[in-house]
């Protein structure tokens, strides 16, 4: 029996087939573009199937053994009001102390290096546009403080070095960032985004690569896309949302300068920030939009580009979402994770200069041998080792990620030294929340206990678990 | 031993006298009071030491008296009756006082051991704890040597005079004393075996080795900020629990001295607590090779003795170590 659906959606042939050189293969990708869901809610016919049960709070005659005393619950939660608390980020804690002294960062301090070793504030724009790129994440302490304020560390004064070099020098830095659990990775991410910010860049997060590929939201083939990759509308709208919010001192003074050709009408006074609120409000548009706007953001004379990630070892496994053969798509063939991994692999250029950076995460990380390789491999590079790590020929490899990774570099987060413990111990001090005379027997004790001067798991010791 | 026994065996006994003047006979029963008489008059039904203590052949194994050919069949049978005549006067005592005891070796070996401490009890002694420290037999060897079923009290006395001769100051020592008390002791001495200290090697490393439940640990120590390298993870990825990490490091925590070392572990077997305190005890060592006038701190600490406890093995017919299974009525 020949598959009707098929043989319909021939008849309703586009008028691009013609474009493509193999009209068998332009053929089988059409039949694809259908979108297409394979939740259980959608493939059940109505009326098939066991019936749903009785709707909530219904009585219902029960005669069995195994009766069960039906409670009243109460009113549930909202749909997604669970997940809004758990997401929420607190910022402040009004019963912590005001600290004196607290200097904010600025473009100034940043470039002389005169924060290195301090404890520095965030100014409230740049706190409001880490929030709208979900830079802060709620497992961090900032609901410990009365004002978000990091410390500058070694590690951040190199980020700040590279940063000056993109600016001088129009080149792309790649990075990932690796370290310990609670090493403060996505912190660091997050000082390079305020800096980033603060330096008037255009900045561009996946707050966390989990959602890309946890097949949360609804994804679409791409039409012509060989070999075929796949849309997140839903995502991209979100993340154009994210774009337009948080850069939007930047991107409204830019205006277009090249035809975008777009599906949409747009007037000539339409911003770049202006056409990602659109891309964000068309969700079907979202893709062409972010590409009309990546296209504009790479024309000369414009401002320099951070992309980053946290998690990065989701994007380097295959993802949750499932193919039409039902087999699992590869992270990298979304296309934006694809686009996220051209960028990051150097094979595309940022041509006004600017950084990729990836933070890996020491708590929820899937296992992504290729991924943990490479990272050994981009060290012992770093140390200037004779004899590199191989990765054993018997073992099957995620080839992809590792052609991917091939000569990405990394920065390595280490424990903080005494002094920078001392530093921030002090901060806790002052802060009221750590109720304790900070001197040398405390900050070493701290600083051995937190396993050679990890801050995250100083700040758990010291101010968290504190009795 | 039968009544009818040893009538014969003294009569036999005298008749291989012969024509013993009576003075001589007249000194048997002298024997009871004396234990250290020079003849060997020691009876025991105790078949190890018999042959120990007695040096002359002993008499139940002559069959027969030895035939004198000099005297013919008359002077014999009148040596028999006189000997008779003799035996109604005589009362015989057995020269042990356990002779009628079930246990006799046991309680010659007490006695044998009192006589001694009254003989010696006016020498100068040690300071009690001073004496060289010996291992005496368990109630098991002991057992197993006299062959008799004596209990943990009876031993525990044997073995509280033993401790007190032990005391006998070593240079009035009397040889007598250390014959009889080496027959006690165990054939190697534990505590003569002492581990070789431990130094510090040209690195500057001590190492130090600690156990607990089934943990293991090695740990070097060397100067240094308060750096923690255990199995090759710092102290937070080890060790997840705080109270753990305070564990590890607590020999040198508790004496304000986690700045001042370095320390290298390597840990296996039993779980995270047993690991932790393994490494606990494995620290203590390695710091007392650095800094041996720091015992009674780490003492006080409670990282120097090794906690013996472990899991208490399952007993047949029984669920787990101890607990019983559940009763049921048929």
């Amino acid at each position: 029996m020949p598959p009707s659906i098929c043989l319909r959606r021939l008849s309703l042939a586009p008028s691009d087939l013609t474009a493509h050189a193999m009209a068998s293969r332009s053929l089988l990708a059409y039949t694809q573009t259908t979108s297409f869901s394979h939740s259980a809610s959608l493939s059940a016919k109505p009326g098939q199937g066991k019936p749903a049960g009785p709707a909530r709070g219904e009585r219902t005659l029960n005669l069995g053994k195994n009766k069960k005393v039906q409670r009243d619950m109460g009113k549930r939660p909202a749909p997604g009001e669970r997940k809004a608390l758990r997401k929420r980020v607190v910022l402040s804690n009004t019963n912590a102390l005001v600290v004196e002294g607290l200097n904010d960062l600025t473009v100034s301090n940043i470039e002389t290096g005169d924060m290195q070793g301090q404890v520095v504030g965030l100014s409230e724009p740049v706190i409001d546009q880490l929030r709208a790129v979900e830079a802060f994440k709620a497992t961090q302490g900032w609901y410990l403080f009365r004002r978000p304020a990091m410390l500058m560390r070694k590690e951040t004064a190199q980020l700040s070095a590279l940063m000056g070099d993109v600016e001088a020098q129009k080149k792309t830095v790649r990075r990932i960032l690796v370290g310990d659990r609670a090493s403060g990775k996505s912190t660091l991410l997050l000082q390079g985004l305020a800096m980033a910010f603060m330096r008037k860049w255009v900045v561009i997060n996946f707050p966390d690569a989990k959602d890309i590929v946890s097949a949360h939201t609804e994804y679409a083939p791409l039409p012509g896309s060989n070999p075929l990759q796949y849309t997140q509308n839903a995502y991209t709208a979100n993340l154009l949302a994210q774009i337009a919010k948080a850069n939007s001192a930047v991107l409204s003074t830019i205006v277009p300068s090249t035809d975008l050709r777009l599906p949409i009408p747009t007037t000539r006074k339409t911003t770049l920030a202006d056409l990602a609120v659109l891309g964000s409000k068309n969700p079907e548009l979202s893709w062409p939009i972010f590409n009309a706007l990546w296209t504009e953001l790479t024309q000369p004379g414009r401002p320099p580009i951070i992309l980053a990630v946290d998690g990065l070892a989701h994007i380097m496994t295959p993802s949750a979402y499932l193919s039409a053969e039902a087999k699992p798509i590869h992270a990298h063939d979304l296309v934006v994770v694809r686009h996220f991994i051209d960028h990051l692999s150097g094979k595309s250029v940022l041509p006004n200069g600017g950084m990729v950076l990836a933070a890996t995460s020491g708590s929820n990380q899937p296992a992504s041998p290729a991924l943990k390789f490479s990272v050994q491999l981009a060290e012992a590079r770093a140390q200037g080792a004779t004899d590199l790590p191989m990765w054993n020929p018997y073992e099957l490899v995620d080839q992809r990620v590792m052609e991917v990774l091939t000569d990405v570099d990394t920065l390595k987060l280490h424990g903080l030294d005494k002094q920078d413990s001392r530093t921030i111990m002090e901060y806790y001090a002052a802060s009221g929340m750590l109720r304790k005379q900070v001197d040398e027997p405390l900050v070493s004790h701290w600083w051995t206990l937190a396993g050679n001067g990890n801050i995250g798991e100083l700040e758990k010791g010291s101010v968290k678990m504190r009795a | 031993m039968s009544g009818g026994e040893l009538p014969k065996s003294l009569l036999r006994a005298f008749a291989s006298l012969g024509g013993f003047p009576r003075s001589q006979l007249r000194s048997i029963p002298s024997s009871r009071r004396g234990l250290n008489q020079s003849t060997p008059k020691y009876f025991s039904t105790g078949a190890i030491r018999r042959a120990e203590t007695i040096d002359e052949v002993p008499r139940s194994n002559i069959a027969a008296p030895p035939i004198s050919f000099s005297e013919d069949a008359q002077d014999i049978q009148k040596a028999e009756e006189q000997a008779q005549k003799l035996l109604k006067r005589l009362r015989v005592v057995p020269a042990s006082a356990s002779y009628f005891s079930a246990k006799p070796e046991a309680t010659d070996d007490f006695v044998t051991l009192d006589t001694l401490l009254r003989k010696y009890s006016t020498l100068p002694v040690v300071p009690a704890g001073h004496a060289p420290r010996v291992a005496w037999k368990g109630l098991h060897h002991y057992k197993v040597k006299v062959n008799e079923p004596i209990g943990p009290a009876r031993y525990a006395r044997i073995v509280a005079i033993l401790h007190r001769l032990n005391h006998i100051h070593p240079a009035l020592m009397p040889e007598e004393v250390t014959t009889a008390m080496a027959r006690f002791k165990r054939d190697i001495n534990p505590h003569d075996i002492k581990p070789r200290p431990s130094v510090i090697d040209e690195w500057g490393r001590s190492k130090g080795v600690g156990r607990r439940k089934t943990s293991s640990a090695v740990a070097w120590l060397v100067e240094g900020e308060g750096e923690v390298l255990i199995n090759g993870q710092t102290l937070a990825q080890k060790f997840g629990r705080l109270h753990d990490r305070e564990s590890a490091v607590w020999a040198l925590k508790s004496t304000q001295r986690l700045d001042k070392y370095n320390i290298f572990g390597l840990v296996k077997g039993g779980g995270v607590t047993g690991q932790a305190e393994a490494m606990a005890l494995a620290v203590a060592k390695a710091l007392l090779v650095q800094e041996p006038a720091l015992k009674p701190a780490l003492r006080r600490a409670g990282v120097v003795t090794r906690d013996p406890r472990k899991v208490e093995r399952k007993k047949p017919g029984r669920i787990k170590a101890r607990k019983m299974p559940t009763w049921v009525k048929r």
